[in-house]
């Protein structure tokens, strides 16, 4: 036991490739996986300690998560990470299809305003997808999530690591402040777990707090309407009583789910278009407007407007579900 | 110029404090007010007053009269909860408020008090930066987080009653760092640590350097009210024990309560079941007015604290947390 050689890490190589996603605190890259697969060998000859264990688990989590996250708690590895699978949804499983991307301004705060739609918050990811790679400057934007999403429990890590931020006044306050793009879904959970009889047919817009938001930090709101993303889980039935006890605020029943168990999360593959609108401007009313609730009413139902408009438009010229 | 009275030095950051001021104000300046003595190489004065007796204001009335003391820095709070609840009850509940009376009636202009950002409560609902004006909501059903929510509440209703009366209360974020020991890092100490599956909150980890400087500052500025001492940036609780070279052992959040609560009751746990809150749900708080109105802004994020620790806890065993942050 005690002639045991305990392991001492190096100082890990840094690779010099600087991170396509470059966030403030994207750290150098450790030694990979491998490497230390390769030492707790080396070391395992002599029976293998815990150290050897420990060592093991840390490089295989850094490998793909990066030592610091940013105030929020967005890891820049752990979004390089996933990328391959995003951009394989994004552009062969669902083939989305954005249009007027330029309305979003190239820098400052500006509210993404979009419909809701899908069970699980897909529509955000690919919104954020569309806007970093298709926006002239690849802007980043900052999804706030429900609190059903950011309290589950496996779900709520990997939202905020991969950017996603808890929705309330306060987080959407102190992004916009900083300058940051951020997207939000005002219609909620009445929006995500509709039926698939009410798709397309946009909820109540919460009590217009996003308008408040925009109101007081003067960001200009772009309505955005998604379009597909309805009939990726089509929910036939809702059974609300079973995820009760597990903390979910709906039980979906759909062609696949819970019939075929862990295949029933596989979304459909339909073809998504993602709109956005001209800018509606915020600062000329002043951060007092917030307060006022007939103009912030009226502000929600404009943006409401547009985007009903616009996915209108969009289902017209629709020819299949599957190929737009 | 009057006298910069103490209480607690016999904790981590009250003993700090004390050597400091030591430093910087002189020993001549400053009054240990405690049970247990200052060390004697510090040359300090001591009167000896227990603030869980009867009629402690009354005593500490007359020490604060008698010496002429014209600051109170009120430490006595413990970081770990204990299972002598009266007792603690006692200290921090009733201590402070023998400590804020005394200081009233002896014309004292201003209290520092030390508080935590634990007892904004860990919630989901929080917001991913708690600010001062946020209602303090801890579990009431912790005994730990009740006696600190009185402390405070005891701070405010002062501060609105005597106008004179200067009180500052500094929530710090978790300390940790070199000389550290408290219920967390003897988690931490473990080579296995377990945590909730599925969960993995941001956590703030305060290096106890940055600590001292927001209370060095907070003796010196004329404010008042709370305020949020916390360190730059907070790091995942799952990175955080990764960077230590722990094992986490995740553990199904309904099992962990009861299983906890076991253990405590059984008298091998660390703390009650409740205290699974804090690494379910964040309590990250925000420093702003700090920097604002003290002048104060940590040098360490949380990365760097915790790195801190390992070295100074384990430094054999860690290559890895010796290595200088990035």
């Amino acid at each position: 036991m005690s002639s045991r050689p305990k392991v001492v890490l190096l100082r890990p190589a840094t690779r010099g490739e600087p991170q396509r996603d470059a966030a403030p605190e994207a750290t150098p890259r450790r030694e990979g996986l491998l490497v230390a697969l390769a030492r707790a060998l080396e070391a395992g000859r002599h029976g293998l300690g815990w150290e050897n264990v420990a060592d093991l688990w840390s490089a295989a989590y850094f490998s793909w998560h990066s030592e610091d996250v940013d105030e929020f708690g967005r890891d820049a590895r752990f979004i390089e990470t996933i990328r391959p699978l995003l951009e394989f949804l994004y552009t062969v499983w669902w083939r989305v299809e954005p249009a007027g991307v330029e309305n979003v301004p190239a820098e400052g705060p500006a509210l993404v305003v979009a419909n809701h739609s899908g069970v699980l918050p897909w529509d955000g990811v690919m919104i954020t997808l569309a806007l970093r790679h298709e926006h002239p400057a690849r802007r980043e934007c900052r999804m706030l999530v429900l609190d059903m999403f950011a309290l589950l429990p496996f779900l709520a890590p990997t939202l905020a690591r991969s950017g996603a931020v808890r929705a309330s006044q306060e987080n959407g306050e102190r992004l916009l402040r900083q300058g940051e793009l951020v997207g939000v879904f005002p219609e909620g959970v009445k929006g995500v777990g509709k039926r698939y009889r009410d798709r397309y047919k946009l909820a109540r817009f919460g009590r217009g707090g996003f308008v408040r938001l925009a109101l007081r930090t003067s960001a200009p709101i772009v309505p955005c309407a998604v379009v597909g993303a309805e009939e990726i889980h089509p929910v036939l039935a809702k059974a609300d009583w079973v995820g009760r006890p597990f903390g979910l605020p709906y039980f979906p029943i759909t062609p696949s789910f819970p019939l075929l168990g862990p295949l029933g999360v596989v979304p459909l593959p339909t073809k998504w278009s993602i709109d956005f609108s001209d800018p509606i401007p915020t600062a000329g009313y002043g951060p007092e407007a917030a307060e006022d609730p007939i103009l912030v009413n009226r502000l929600s139902e404009q943006v409401r407007s547009v985007i009903q408009r616009m996915i209108d438009g969009r289902l017209a010229r629709r020819r299949s579900v599957w190929f737009g | 110029m009057g006298r910069i009275a103490l209480t607690g030095t016999a904790s981590l950051l009250g003993g700090r404090l004390l050597r400091r001021l030591a430093e910087t104000k002189g020993p001549d300046r400053l009054l240990v007010v405690d049970v247990a003595p200052p060390p004697a190489a510090l040359a300090v004065r001591h009167r000896a007053v227990d603030l869980t007796a009867p009629a402690a204001d009354q005593r500490l009335l007359d020490v604060l009269r008698e010496e002429q003391v014209e600051s109170v820095l009120h430490f006595a709070f413990f970081t770990s909860p204990r299972r002598d609840t009266v007792y603690t009850h006692e200290l921090e509940s009733i201590g402070t408020l023998a400590v804020l009376a005394a200081a009233a009636a002896a014309g004292v202009g201003r209290v520092v008090m030390r508080s935590f950002t634990a007892v904004y409560g860990a919630r989901g609902q929080n917001p991913a930066f708690l600010t001062e004006d946020r209602p303090l909501q801890p579990d009431p059903a912790t005994a730990w987080a009740r006696d600190k929510l009185e402390a405070e509440q005891h701070a405010a209703s002062f501060s609105r009653r005597y106008p004179d009366l200067k009180v500052a209360v500094l929530r710090f974020a978790p300390l940790i760092g070199p000389g550290v020991h408290t219920f967390y890092t003897r988690i931490l100490d473990r080579r296995v640590v377990p945590l909730l599956m599925g969960y993995d909150p941001l956590v703030q980890m305060l290096h106890p350097d940055d600590a001292l400087g927001a209370a060095e500052a907070a003796v010196d500025r004329p404010v008042a009210g709370p305020f949020n001492v916390v360190p730059l940036r907070p790091i995942p609780l799952l990175t955080a024990l990764h960077l230590a070279g722990k094992i986490p052992l995740p553990v199904p959040h309904p099992l962990a309560y009861p299983a906890v609560d076991l253990m405590w009751a059984a008298g091998v746990g660390e703390a009650p079941g409740r205290f699974c809150d804090y690494v379910r749900f964040p309590f990250v708080a925000d420093g702003e007015r700090a920097r604002r109105e003290l002048g104060f802004s940590a040098r360490h994020a949380s990365r760097d604290a915790l790195l801190a620790y390992i070295g100074y806890r384990h430094p054999q065993a860690r290559a890895r947390a010796a290595e200088a942050p990035a």
